[in-house]
């Protein structure tokens, strides 16, 4: 097979889409805000036409105001819709083309969380994202049709890997090729110019005497670079990806906190889910139904399981909790936990470095002799 | 194939983002520090120039230019998206409000006259114009 059958093989083989689902359901919330300017402005009767804007091409078609305003809220609308999972290729579809007509109008209304949110939709839209966590599926359900296959071809996913990748690595890049940024000039004198803001932080003396000395910002520009590329290019292996999902979620908190970047931050946050293997009920929880915290813990992964990764199976009665990882590998008791929690949207966050303690890690490199390795791929 | 497309146009998105004022989908994010600040007024029939600071003829500068940190730009501000992007806008809305105060009579045209610092770098100072604006005076 060539090269390029391989790639072309790769594109089209069928995987989960249990990811684009969830990131579907977590994208309405961010359309909305989005959306909340425009249609905050639309209630006082104003539009983009009433200030200054600034037309990207002269043949774009401007709407009438009344139904530039109804497309704002059939946008609302459908954003709605497509989180709920209900007429879902056609919410998906319908948000994206209302969401990008709006951007596209002037150049004003251009920002880079709304390129992202727009990348976003648009693959979404052509992704069959709503035969999971949907009200499509719900309705198929209670109608007793057959459940559609959650696999389709991986091409949508590995797209929206690429845009993914690209956005932290096309803003690093442009900052290591550009002195000012990796020198420390440019967040040297943002900070400086920001003294009267950083004054009314709770932060002590020496950290804002720190946080304002140039040679700070000549060491502190070059970590953020490479932080930036880091994330880039180690959300590609398998060996870094968690790493910089993490560290993903603690760039995007802390630019939220030091800057106004609209939807950036959440869509940034919601997007790594997609960076999860797109394979479903591959890990097995063995829990004793008769110990009360078992039950707890079961509870627990069935309603934050966002991502179908376990499944939860009775074990024997008085057992040991277990996990069987999707390699075969067995945990047990603390480690379990600790793994089950790192593999859950919601808690991997605060799970992650518990991984890193020395029982959990001894734990994960040993597999106890005769457990039959679940959920191999 | 749709993939190599989108990849492709990505990569060139991300290229044009070194030379493009607008550099839209090249996602670089806090790209300077650099500020601007400018005088901008109107320049009448009869050779006045009344900073756009005063109402005229019914209408507010801050009213008919309020997004991308231009409205009120004898205030030094930081450019977010970098100054050549700052100063496009600029450019741009000299021209929208010249061609959308049907009310005014007598101004010829608009005039900015930008200082700009970039990053760290001495000022530059520039003048914009806005078009001519036909029947005025």
């Amino acid at each position: 097979m060539s090269p390029l059958e391989r790639f072309d093989e790769l594109l089209g083989r069928p995987v989960s889409m249990r990811a684009l689902a969830l990131l579907r359901v977590l994208a309405g919330p961010a359309v909305l805000l989005h959306l909340e300017p425009f249609l905050s402005d639309s209630l006082d009767g104003q539009t983009y036409r009433d200030a200054f804007y600034e037309p990207y091409a002269d043949w774009y078609p401007d709407l009438p105001e009344p139904a530039y305003i109804g497309l704002l809220w059939l946008g609302a609308v459908a954003a709605i819709a497509m989180s709920l999972g209900l007429l879902t290729r056609l919410a998906t579809a319908t948000t994206f083309g209302i969401v990008a007509y709006n951007v596209f109008l002037s150049t004003t209304h251009f920002h880079n969380n709304r390129a992202y949110l727009l990348i976003v939709l648009g693959v979404l839209a052509v992704a069959p994202c709503g035969r999971e966590l949907s009200l499509d599926a719900w309705i198929r359900r209670r109608r007793g049709r057959p459940a559609p296959d959650p696999r389709a071809p991986g091409w949508p996913l590995w797209l929206l890997r690429f845009e993914c990748a690209a956005v932290y690595g096309a803003s690093g890049l442009s900052k290591l090729v550009d002195s000012d940024w990796f020198g420390g000039t440019v967040t040297w004198q943002r900070v400086v110019r920001a003294r009267e803001d950083l004054d009314a932080w709770p932060l002590p003396d020496w950290a804002i005497t720190a946080l304002t000395d140039r040679g700070f910002h000549t060491g502190a520009a070059k970590f953020i670079v490479l932080t930036e590329l880091f994330i880039a290019l180690g959300l590609w292996w398998r060996g870094t990806r968690y790493l910089a999902v993490w560290v993903a979620v603690v760039f995007h908190l802390s630019i939220e906190t030091s800057a106004s970047v609209q939807v950036f931050s959440y869509l940034g946050i919601a997007v790594l889910v997609i960076w999860a293997v797109p394979a479903t009920r591959d890990r097995v929880l063995r829990i004793d139904p008769a110990a009360t915290r078992h039950r707890q813990l079961a509870t627990a992964v069935r309603a934050l399981d966002w991502l179908a990764r376990f499944r939860v199976e009775r074990g024997e009665p008085g057992s040991a909790l277990q996990l069987v990882d999707r390699d075969g590998t067995v945990v047990s008791r603390g480690p379990a936990v600790a793994l089950t929690f790192s593999r859950l949207p919601l808690t991997a966050w605060f799970a992650l470095p518990t991984l890193l303690l020395p029982a959990v890690r001894r734990a994960r490199r040993a597999e106890p002799a005769g457990m039959p390795a679940m959920g191999q791929r | 194939m749709v993939v190599v497309a989108v990849v492709a146009v990505q990569l060139a998105l991300v290229a044009r983002g070194y030379w493009s004022d607008h550099k839209e989908f090249a996602f670089q994010m806090f790209p300077e520090s650099s500020t601007w600040q400018a005088d901008v007024v109107r320049v009448t029939a009869d050779d006045r120039r009344v900073p756009v600071s005063r109402p005229w003829a019914g209408y507010r500068w801050e009213e008919l230019v309020q997004d991308r940190g231009l409205r009120y730009p004898s205030v030094r501000h930081h450019a977010d998206a970098g100054i050549d992007n700052q100063l496009a806008f600029l450019d741009a809305a000299l021209d929208w409000v010249a061609d959308n105060t049907p009310r005014d009579r007598e101004t010829r045209y608009l005039e900015a006259r930008v200082t700009a610092w970039h990053n760290d770098d001495p000022a530059t100072v520039e003048v914009m114009r806005s078009d001519v604006r036909e029947g005025a005076g």
